[in-house]
């Protein structure tokens, strides 16, 4: 801002007031319903104000769902959706640091078709190939555990594409000083580049973590066992109920429950998230 | 002995020859500096002894021993970088004690050798601070305890102070130069500063193009330059290079004796006066382009006779000449040096 | 390719470490993409028995068939309103929250967070305010006179999951037109205020150029998330109804595939899919050029 225009203020103050209504409103709306008993809705009109029901409702919720719609508890697919997000966290930086580690700091045949393998992956994001994909998770015998639902989406061609970049920005005399004093190529990656990249590891996790948890087309197809339905995927099954009007104020707490945790983790890390967001994209 | 043998050493990238076969021996607590202009391959070469580039032919021995195959841990040396190359998330503590640890030395003998390093180069007090705290030189200290600290059989420098300014520079080169004579460490020093080269080295090397042009010690060098090349790289400001009519035709009396081949000659700025001393000179014709004071004493431009060629003088004081003044130029026979400029070699 | 200038001799290294990435990625990525292209080419035949090697069959049944270039025409629609909507709302916020810089976190913080949302989520929220029996955006639609239901209503089913998609975009646009925002020089505007240019000629005429790369960049991202990224939201609420008015390609795919059984033509979609997604990489890593440099 140049020159002092108070009603250019007032109206980008105006403006930011009226994006943040609507970027809250559902949400709050969301929650207001979650707060209300079941009856409160026959009226045909919402309330705007929240109800007592709050405690009962999201407990409900968490241990026993909504056994009617055939939606199964939330606490335990909160779990799952946890063990998966962490895992494809974990899992993508883990094998992505170690590649961009690779590539950058070693000379070898292929590398360089190494490389474009892991380029084309971008290619090919998962709704792309969903079919036979899920064919080669159901012949190894992955289906309905773990494993099928963290593995095959761990290769990720931005985090590596991260790494390498930072790996490069890295001066070559640090590796070269490590070399003379000593340090082989793991010993230099654990003293020296790992604490290097923690900063990038951070804001990596952070994004990946709400990458992981939001997962929703693969988790709905290799899982038709519901101990191991994820919470985003899970959700759908109460919503979308074909013939009774489903219980909306269930369905809200579900939802919010259901989207706290990665609301959360970005709140929290903010600055960590953005910073991260702007340097993977780049 | 740590003596240090390069014999026949090339270095290739893919079809470019970067060092073209270098044979040089250091003798056991010398230091020896290679100096030569960008791309002379003086870091390429000083890479290869370190182990951080391969050696496409010829052999290095470090302390009578081969180590062309070696590791640059295995080869009993250490390295002072450019750019410090200090771990920038341990402390100057643990910076020191980062290759002592990876070679399974006794915490005892750490802590010794980092207190006698600490000693030595003053960083005591800051052996718990992050390198970030430190400033330029502090961290150049730092980066030299390091290598003290190994106590190796050979020291490695590679432009260490080319990123200091110009007074912290001069400070620097007198540290180091006492280091290394308290410690008769042999050491190898690379630097394009044709001055610092001159104040560090107990011996110099000239490199150019992949080549040793010259090796003597720095008075060696610069009293008798070997070509054309060293001549005008070693002293400042540089020696002027005029071809050999220019001087005979000035040379009235005839007694003027160059050995033959000779069609170039070297005269150092200060061997051009402008009042005529005792020994024998050549008297030029010469007409005043520009004077520069620098302090106590002057540089002067002059355009020599009819052939415009412009020459350097140094002067005392702070003459009064006019631009476009016509002056007599002295110069002294005794301090020619005669080149072929076919070869590039000095013809005596 | 760029790589450091020194580098460790091992051999062996090297290939242990690259092997976990490069073994995911051809299990679970290049080998499906292969067979995916592979079985487009296969058609079963009525009972299942034999395939049959059909070359362009399955391709050209697709480009012939009313119902695909209908779910093609509502993608392209909905990737436009989506990437068109959400990028101009989000420079609109971004513009504002520049000037007011002081209190801009605050409004960055409550703007960032639809992010961590999942798109079928971010589906059901709206899908809930306009539900037309206890929606609280249908209820006041109703009291404007517009009367809503996008359970039969093709055009409002659309809308629906425009907005829904296009809610959740708007933060993660807003955090790079923010960034790109912040790095146009101040001098700049400073001149340009010297110059005789007011705040809104200033934007259009020196800043906006600016940040042009980071505009391409976003309708480029923003074209993928739309194509690809909100399979969710349709899942989750509409179900590519009513009538199929909301059936964009991702969902078709997935559709035809699971629900369908019909492989051949969704082996073949994937591949239409596939050359898109090419085709978008392609112009995103060509023409902006502060990625990666090889």
């Amino acid at each position: 801002m140049v020159e002092n225009r108070p009603f250019l203020n007032f109206l980008a103050h105006l403006v930011l007031i009226l994006g943040v209504t609507i970027v809250v409103f559902p949400v709050y709306v969301a929650f207001i319903a979650s707060s209300h008993g079941p009856n409160d809705f026959l009226s045909g009109v919402v309330p705007l104000t929240p109800g007592s029901h709050i405690i009962e409702n999201y407990s409900t919720m968490l241990s026993s769902g909504m056994t009617s719609s055939g939606a199964p508890p939330i606490g335990p697919m909160m779990i799952n959706s946890l063990i998966m997000a962490v895992g494809v966290a974990v899992g993508k930086i883990a094998i992505s640091i170690l590649s961009a580690f690779a590539i950058v700091y070693f000379r070898f045949p292929f590398r360089t078709l190494a490389f474009w393998m892991i380029f084309i992956t971008l290619m090919l994001p998962v709704e792309v190939r969903i079919v036979p994909t899920y064919k080669v998770v159901a012949d190894l015998g992955m289906l309905n555990n773990y494993g099928g639902l963290i593995i095959p989406l761990i290769a990720s061609a931005t985090a590596t594409f991260l790494f390498r970049q930072f790996f490069l920005t890295v001066p070559d005399e640090l590796m070269e000083a490590a070399r003379v004093d000593g340090a082989g190529p793991m010993k230099f990656f654990r003293d020296i580049l790992l604490p290097l990249s923690i900063t990038n590891i951070a804001a990596l996790f952070i994004i990946l973590f709400v990458l992981g948890w939001n997962q929703y087309l693969w988790p709905l197809i290799i899982t038709t066992d519901q101990s191991f339905y994820t919470v985003v995927m899970g959700i759908q099954r109460m919503a979308a109920v074909a013939d009774a009007e489903p219980r909306w104020n269930l369905v809200m707490a579900a939802v919010i429950l259901a989207a706290l945790p990665p609301v959360l983790v970005i709140v929290a890390m903010q600055r960590l998230f953005v910073k991260g967001l702007v340097e993977t994209e780049k | 002995m740590a003596t240090i043998n390069i014999i026949d050493v090339k270095k290739n990238y893919g079809a470019v020859p970067a060092v073209k076969g270098i044979n040089l021996s250091v003798a056991d607590g010398e230091l020896i500096v290679l100096v030569g202009p960008s791309g002379c391959g003086k870091s390429t070469l000083l890479r290869m002894v370190a182990g951080l580039e391969t050696i496409s032919e010829g052999d290095v021995e470090i302390a009578g021993r081969n180590v062309n195959k070696a590791e640059p841990a295995d080869r009993d040396i250490a390295m002072v970088f450019q750019n410090y190359a200090l771990y920038p998330h341990m402390t100057v503590r643990g910076n020191l004690e980062y290759g002592l640890k990876n070679r399974g030395t006794e915490r005892a003998e750490i802590n010794r050798r980092v207190a006698e390093a600490a000693e030595i180069l003053e960083i005591g007090p800051m052996l718990d601070r992050k390198p970030r705290e430190l400033s330029g030189g502090q961290r150049q200290r730092v980066a030299m305890g390091r290598a003290i600290v190994r106590e190796p059989a050979a020291f490695l420098f590679d432009e260490p102070l080319s990123n200091l300014d110009a007074k912290l520079r001069v400070q620097m080169r007198v540290e180091i130069r006492r280091l290394q004579r308290r410690l008769k460490t042999t050491s190898i020093y690379v630097t394009h500063d044709q001055l610092e080269a001159m104040t560090l080295a107990d011996r110099l090397v000239v490199m150019n193009g992949g080549l040793v042009e010259q090796v003597g010690t720095p008075v060696a060098v610069y009293d008798r330059p070997a070509s054309l090349f060293v001549a005008s790289f070693i002293g400042s400001p540089p020696m002027n290079l005029v071809p050999v009519d220019v001087v005979r035709a000035a040379d009235s009396a005839g007694t003027l004796v160059l050995p033959a081949g000779t069609d170039m000659v070297g005269l150092r700025p200060d061997a051009l006066l402008v009042i005529k001393p005792v020994e024998p000179t050549v008297r030029l014709n010469a007409t005043v382009e520009l004077l520069e004071p620098i302090g106590g004493e002057s540089h002067l431009h002059v355009r020599l006779g009819k052939s415009q060629r412009t020459v350097v003088l140094t002067v005392p004081g702070r003459p009064d000449f006019a631009e476009n003044a016509n002056i007599d130029v002295f110069a002294r026979v005794d301090a020619m040096h005669p080149f072929n400029s076919d070869t590039g070699k000095r013809t005596d | 390719m760029q790589t450091k200038r020194t580098v460790f001799p091992n051999k062996l290294l090297p290939y242990l470490l690259i092997a976990p990435q490069i073994f995911v990625t051809v299990v679970f990525f290049l080998w499906p993409a292969a067979t995916a292209f592979w079985q487009s080419f296969l058609r079963q035949d009525a009972f299942g028995f034999k395939t049959n090697f059909v070359w362009f069959e399955n391709y050209r049944r697709l480009f012939a068939d009313p119902i695909y270039i209908n779910a093609f025409g509502h993608t392209l629609i909905f990737a436009i309103l989506v990437t068109v909507l959400s990028t101009a709302i989000a420079l609109l916020l971004a513009a504002a929250a520049m000037r007011v810089l002081r209190t801009s976190r605050i409004y960055s913080t409550l703007l960032i967070w639809p992010y961590a949302v999942a798109p079928a989520i971010a589906g059901i929220l709206w899908w809930f305010m306009f539900n037309p029996s206890i929606g609280i955006v249908a209820y006041m639609l109703r009291a404007m006179g517009v009367s809503w239901n996008h359970l039969i209503n093709p055009d409002d089913a659309m809308t629906l999951i425009v907005i829904a998609a296009t809610w959740k975009q708007i933060s993660y646009n807003f955090l790079f037109f923010l960034a790109a925002l912040q790095s146009v020089p101040r001098s700049l505007q400073e001149a340009g205020a010297i110059d005789g240019a007011g705040p809104v000629k200033r934007f259009w005429t020196i800043v906006f150029p600016l940040i042009s790369p980071t505009t391409f960049y976003l309708i480029v991202i923003n074209i993928v998330y739309a194509m690809f990224d909100t399979f969710g939201i349709v899942h989750a609420t509409t179900q590519g109804g009513p009538a199929r008015a909301t059936e964009i390609l991702v969902y078709k795919v997935y559709f035809d595939g699971f629900i369908g059984l019909n492989l051949g033509s969704s082996a073949a979609q994937s591949v239409i899919l596939m050359v898109i997604v090419v085709a978008l990489t392609a112009v995103q890593f060509r023409f902006i050029e502060r990625r990666v440099q090889y």
